[in-house]
């Protein structure tokens, strides 16, 4: 009785019932109609533990930790106007071998309709995820509990929930599911954006099945005091860093029309507008140089970062922008639409216009925070934002205790940006060890 | 522990060149011993796996093994229908023809997505002409076939194969398609009507393949001028940019 008690409480305070299907999120229902037979928006995020996975283990803590995210536990369907996620009740998914060319495309039909993968590798365990269930924040949840679980099944029972790590026993919150851009696009204009298209790196694609990542290893703190010296965050000094080395590639290209330079980062909107949603919750700015306005230092680099960021960064101006996003999935006309012609316009859109507003990705999921017991047992944390949809280098960075790791992905054989990104930090007197998988 | 030359940054262990500027690593002391141990150690130090993998295909497969035994059966009963029951004419020959069209257009969709554009063009213009063949059978004759039908199954299929390759080896652009879809009709209404004349009348007096042509031949100049003037280019496509 009082089982059915405590149970109805749970209910009354916002556990979520299990359901039949959910609703794509705002972001979320562009990334399936971008699917190619070569692409998938899919991002990977690894964790390094000391010692050695055990894969039966970790097959174990999966089958255990999946039930409690069950936006994660799904299957995408195709409605007549929109795609949708229905509950998977399939067999898997099954953790396998790490491999050397991540983020391969996820067909929706096949690996027994999951979106997850979950691979292990010596010490590694790695998650990718479609993004259409969810941003890095909502996998790194998924990522956290899925490590503290197959830790706590090896013994180390001192880990406690808290912070990135949920409590598996619990039913998932009914916020946690939710599309939290509907509830806060409420800004009474929508905000137009301008953004003008921007150099792209010109590249030789590498065959179908190839991913080249560079891992650049460095610590958290030679970082900081080389940012501090030009009165700048670790986001904006390393933004104006990859901002510099774009820079450069397109100087040595000499080609006779210079654009300008931009990078599009996502920006987590869990820190402006309070929500634990475990799906899409993110926007996009872009911060850039103009070189044809002349010639920029790093330093005038740095500045123009930081004010960008300065100025865009606010509860304002982004809900301004999430509120034009949301304006289109609003309107009732372009909601009768029927799904394969939206999946035309939208793609259409992506490809001309939406992709070509930036030169390459950057994202900073920031310095990581694990509950009491977990850190002694890791390493470090990669992250990875996976092929780039045209042919170009993605940058994510993480940080955990004084690591700080920023990876590349493309599909490009030159690694040029890479390298000039990198010589700057070594020229600010950062010690960089690197890592790659590149033959 | 070594570093590169060229970048200043530290490589893994198990490196052999510098992944940013690919310049090898070499440490002059132990570059004997380098060649024979460290290289064994090599494999096993690398902080990533050396399988590639391949993604499981979408399921199109099984999709074309359920087309095909389709396909299959309907030709098949349409000839036992035709050769037990229904005997008058060889009718299902047309059932079989078309299923046998339809089999090969679908080979690319769905059987063997890697078959390049070119082959299957062939295949296409190749079961189009035996079906044709085929049709002889029922109509008695045979010259409409060899005058007519083969060389126009020919000609579209020479057409097709020139236009896709233009498309697929030179620049691609709005304009630049348009120009070689535009010579790809010209020519194709030009020889259509060449060989229905000689088919019909025996001699060739083009008549409303010129008009095609004229208007084509008009579309095409205006295309080369605009490719070949970077201002109107401009134009064209800021104006056209979808």
């Amino acid at each position: 009785m009082e089982n059915i008690d405590k149970k109805q409480g749970r209910e009354k305070r916002g556990k979520a019932q299990r359901r039949d299907w959910y609703q794509l999120d705002l972001s979320a229902i562009v990334y399936p109609t971008l699917q190619r037979r070569d692409f998938s928006s899919v991002y990977r995020l690894s964790v390094l533990l000391k010692e050695e996975v055990q894969p039966d283990v970790l097959q174990k803590a999966l089958d255990m930790t999946l039930p409690r995210f069950p936006t994660y536990k799904a299957a995408i369907r195709k409605g007549l106007f929109w795609r949708y996620l229905e509950p998977n009740d399939r067999p898997g998914p099954f953790v396998q071998e790490d491999v050397k060319n991540p983020c391969q495309p996820m067909y929706f039909k096949a690996n027994n309709r999951y979106l997850v993968r979950v691979y292990y590798f010596r010490n590694r365990i790695a998650l990718e995820a479609h993004h259409s269930l969810g941003d890095g924040t909502g996998g790194m949840c998924v990522l956290m509990t899925l490590t503290a679980t197959y830790l706590r099944l090896l013994g180390h029972e001192e880990i406690k929930n808290g912070g990135f790590v949920l409590d598996i026993g619990e039913a998932p919150d009914e916020e946690e599911l939710e599309d939290a851009y509907m509830r806060y696009a409420n800004a009474k204009v929508c905000p137009p954006r301008l953004e003008e298209k921007a150099y792209r790196v010109r590249g030789t694609a590498e065959p179908f099945y190839t991913l080249n990542i560079i891992d650049g290893i460095m610590s958290v703190s030679e970082v900081t005091t080389a940012a501090k010296r030009y009165g700048a965050t670790i986001t904006e000094y390393l933004n104006a860093v990859l901002l510099y080395a774009l820079m450069v590639k397109q100087e040595e290209e000499r080609q006779s029309r210079q654009r300008p330079v931009k990078i599009a980062m996502p920006v987590n909107l869990r820190r402006f507008f309070p929500s634990v949603t475990l799906r899409n919750f993110i926007t996009m700015i872009y911060p850039g140089i103009d070189p044809r306005l002349g010639e920029y230092t790093f330093e005038e680099i740095v500045q123009q970062v930081h004010n960008y960021m300065r100025y865009y960064i606010n509860e304002k101006l982004l809900r301004g922008d999430i509120t034009t996003n949301a304006a289109t999935q609003r309107n009732p006309f372009i909601r009768v639409v029927p799904l394969f012609i939206k999946d035309f316009v939208v793609r259409l859109f992506y490809t001309k216009v939406q992709d070509r507003n930036s030169s390459a990705g950057l994202t900073n999921m920031g310095a990581l925070k694990v509950p009491d017991g977990m850190a002694s047992y890791i390493e470090r944390f990669d992250i990875y934002m996976g092929q780039p949809f045209s042919r170009r280098t993605n940058c994510a960075i993480i940080s955990f205790g004084d690591v700080l790791t920023v990876n590349f992905a493309s599909s490009i054989i030159e690694a040029d940006v890479e390298r000039h990104f990198f010589r700057k930090l070594v020229k600010d007197g950062i010690h960089v060890k690197l890592e790659s998988n590149r033959d | 522990m070594s570093y590169c030359v060229n970048c200043g940054v530290e490589l893994d262990a198990s490196a052999q060149e510098c992944p940013l500027c690919n310049t090898p690593i070499w440490n002059p002391r132990d570059l004997e011993k380098r060649s024979v141990r460290d290289r064994k150690e090599i494999s096993q130090q690398s902080p990533f796996p050396k399988e590639k993998s391949q993604v499981e295909a979408a399921n199109k497969k099984d999709f074309g093994l359920l087309m095909s035994m389709v396909v299959l059966a309907t030709a098949a009963t349409c000839g036992i229908l035709n050769g037990l029951v229904f005997r008058e004419t060889l009718w299902s020959l047309a059932v079989i023809g078309a299923c046998g069209v339809l089999w090969v257009i679908l080979i690319p969709v769905m059987i063997y997505t890697k078959q390049p554009i070119y082959v299957s063009l062939l295949y296409d213009g190749a079961v189009v002409v035996i079906y044709l063949y085929m049709l002889t059978f029922q109509t008695g004759s045979r010259e409409w076939f060899l005058r007519l039908g083969l060389p126009i199954t020919v000609l579209v299929t020479a057409v097709a194969e020139l236009v896709t390759l233009c498309i697929r080896k030179l620049p691609r652009s709005f304009l630049t398609v348009s120009l070689y879809l535009f010579t790809g009709i010209g020519l194709l209404c030009l020889g259509l009507e060449m060989l229905i004349d000689w088919y019909l009348a025996g001699e060739i007096a083009l008549s409303w393949s010129a008009v095609v042509l004229t208007v084509c031949v008009i579309l095409d100049i205006a295309l080369i001028t605009m490719l070949s003037r970077r201002r109107l280019r401009n134009e064209v496509r800021r104006r056209l940019h979808f």
